[in-house]
């Protein structure tokens, strides 16, 4: 399988401590991979490197069949480039509605003019009200996102990002704060996405991501410390003396 | 997906207009020149004055209301599209005046004469009489109307490109902002700026070549074209802020990272509504100027885009319609409190004036509306009963 991602001997710190130290990761297209690992082991910062937030100081992300480097483009270039990123927290508009949201979500020409004379195509609609039910929002879409509850502000956060289209999907935290229905959901609709794109979980809660099926990386002080299937890296010692230990 | 024209999807559009055309109409037919002249010229030109600030305070709510940036610089660009048409306007009209008085003369002046003796009229108060190379286009009433927009677009297309290119945010772009018109204040106070110092521009209010017009018809082709200017741009303000466009300078608003996220340049976002917003600001200046009759550079200090701001909050920020309400009701409240006709109220032991108390109750209006009343007075719209549309 041809790498979608490919993060090679990254490194950044942070006044002098360091987050993320000589990192490689790499992920196919159509993969699903959970990534785990203790507090302050360097996950969001790892996210956030990918999506154009914080600059390695060294290191190399490259992206796609062309091998591009991600770390010369702002972090909308890369969102177009089509990697789509969840935050921990909900983050929807919630003074616009569910459809306002999905719309400014969906895939389309970014340009401040071209978003100007943006009319509503015969399809918009169709694919707003695909996107709604495929997250469980049908009726709420004219809704404000604010009225919405925690766990619909998550499906609605998951709706936009399947309207942008992306290739990669980062999702950090999906099941923080949800019901145990909820998350049995989520879950299922993490597995399905993968099957048309790379998604990578990043996850505190190991009932969950057992529930994903995936492979697993664990990371631990910025680097990769093991890397299999969830029953294999439970077994590495290492893995069990940093995390399931404590 | 069916959409209704912006028009009825934007509810205040009609009733703005409508109040609009009343409000010019009714002026007109009060007015000396064309009515029965139950309001003085004065107040024509105080009522046309105020159409021009409620632009800059529509303009200002496209800039804080909508994409969120409390800019306290507006002023500076309103000032400066009111220096551009001044230009013209005081250099055709002394032109005149020169060559009027030159004719006398045995022998015709060539232009070159004709121009250093303007030149020396214009500038003999700040000791200069040579033409500055910013009054190089000063001849021309097409050109300076093109820098009434072309310059303040231009000082604030490069402004925001380098501070919004830098994320700067929140309180230090407000600071910068102050800063910027804070230095063009200065600058222009200088008198070899070009711009004739501390004196400004004045005589703004005879038009070359329409003397004989008067002004009481004057101010009231300037109450129309400021009307019509303001209906405009309310229009333009309505349509940007009603599509998918206003969905995302809102959404700038309330979380700019999580824009970037989907996809969009935050920076090209803020950049062309900013620079829109200048504009507009320059037209409402252009207009205003000549309806003043002087502008000089303390019209550009920081107090001048902080009441601005005050307007706008007080009146309803994040709607349009509140822009207007507030720029009209606080400006007009503040030239008759500080008007001297405001009754003092007799206390025992002290009398208020209300030319040295009305900031204080401005001030005071401002907090309380901060505090109690963030929609403002639009808010009160809010509270009428409203049919459910049911969407």
């Amino acid at each position: 399988m041809s790498a979608l991602l490919e993060v090679s001997g990254v490194s950044v710190s942070f006044d002098g401590f360091r987050a993320i130290n000589n990192l490689s990761f790499n992920i196919g297209e159509r993969e699903l991979r959970a990534v785990i690992g203790p507090n302050g082991a360097g996950k969001t910062t790892f996210m956030d490197i990918v999506t154009g937030k914080t600059r390695p100081d060294k290191g190399q992300v490259l992206w796609g069949e062309t091998s591009k480097s991600l770390l010369k483009m702002t972090e909308s270039q890369i969102a177009r480039t089509g990697v789509g990123r969840k935050f921990q927290r909900p983050t929807v508009f919630e003074d616009q509605t569910v459809e306002d949201n999905l719309v400014m979500a969906l895939k389309a020409n970014r340009n401040p003019f071209a978003v100007l004379a943006w009319r509503p195509a015969p399809v918009t609609g169709a694919r707003v009200i695909e996107l709604a039910a495929e997250v469980g929002l049908s009726d709420h879409i004219h809704r404000q996102a604010g009225q919405l509850s925690h766990g619909q502000k998550q499906w609605l956060e998951i709706g936009m990002l399947l309207a942008q289209e992306p290739r990669l999907l980062l999702v950090d935290e999906p099941a923080a704060g949800m019901t145990l229905a909820e998350r049995e959901l989520t879950t299922a609709l993490l597995v399905r996405l993968a099957q048309t794109r790379a998604v990578v979980v990043v996850e505190h809660d190991m009932d969950f991501v057992r529930r994903l099926n995936c492979k697993v990386t664990v990371l631990h002080q910025g680097s990769v410390l093991a890397e299999g299937s969830l029953d294999h890296v439970t077994r590495n010692p290492d893995v069990i003396e940093v995390y399931l230990g404590r | 997906m069916t959409r209704t024209p912006f028009i009825l999807r934007n509810k205040s559009v009609l009733p703005v207009l409508a109040v609009l055309a009343v409000f010019t109409l009714a002026v007109t037919f009060l007015s000396h020149a064309y009515g029965n002249g139950a309001i003085p010229t004065s107040m024509v030109k105080v009522l046309g004055k105020t159409l021009c600030l409620a632009l800059a305070a529509v303009a200002m709510d496209l800039v804080w209301g909508y994409l969120g940036i409390l800019s306290l610089g507006q002023m500076a660009f309103f000032a400066l599209g009111g220096y551009m048409i001044g230009q013209w306007l005081m250099y055709a009209r002394t032109e005149d005046i020169v060559a009027a008085s030159l004719a006398q003369n045995p022998i015709p002046p060539t232009p070159l004469e004709l121009q250093q003796a303007t030149a020396n009229q214009i500038f003999g108060v700040v000791g200069s009489a040579d033409l500055p190379t910013t009054w190089a286009f000063a001849h021309s009433l097409p050109l300076q109307l093109m820098l009434v927009v072309a310059v303040p677009g231009l000082l604030a297309l490069v402004f925001g490109w380098l501070a919004f290119r830098s994320r700067v945010n929140g309180v230090y772009l407000s600071i910068l902002t102050q800063a910027m018109t804070l230095a063009l204040a200065l600058w222009l106070f200088q008198n070899d700026s070009g711009f004739r110092g501390n004196n400004g521009l004045s005589g703004l209010q005879n038009l070359p070549g329409l003397e004989g017009v008067g002004q009481a018809k004057v101010s009231v082709w300037f109450l129309w074209a400021s009307a019509v200017a303001l209906g405009l741009c309310y229009v333009l303000a309505a349509w940007i802020v009603s599509g998918k466009f206003g969905s995302v300078i809102r959404a700038i608003r309330d979380d700019e990272t999580r824009v970037r996220f989907l996809g969009y340049p935050v920076e090209g976002f803020k950049l062309v509504v900013f620079t829109l917003a200048a504009m507009i600001t320059a037209i409402a200046g252009a207009l205003y100027y000549p309806q003043a009759g002087i502008i000089n550079p303390a019209e550009m200090m920081p107090i001048a885009s902080i009441y601005l701001a005050v307007w706008v909050a007080i009146g309803g920020r994040g709607r349009l319609y509140g822009a207007i309400i507030g720029a009209v009701v606080v400006s007009l409240l503040s030239s008759w409190f500080t008007g001297g006709r405001a009754p003092d109220i007799a206390l025992p032991g002290y009398v208020i004036k209300w030319v040295d108390w009305w900031q204080v109750a401005l001030g005071l209006s401002f907090v309380l509306v901060t505090l109690f009343a963030p929609k403002g007075i639009a808010g009160i719209f809010d509270l009428m009963p409203r049919r459910k549309d049911k969407a």
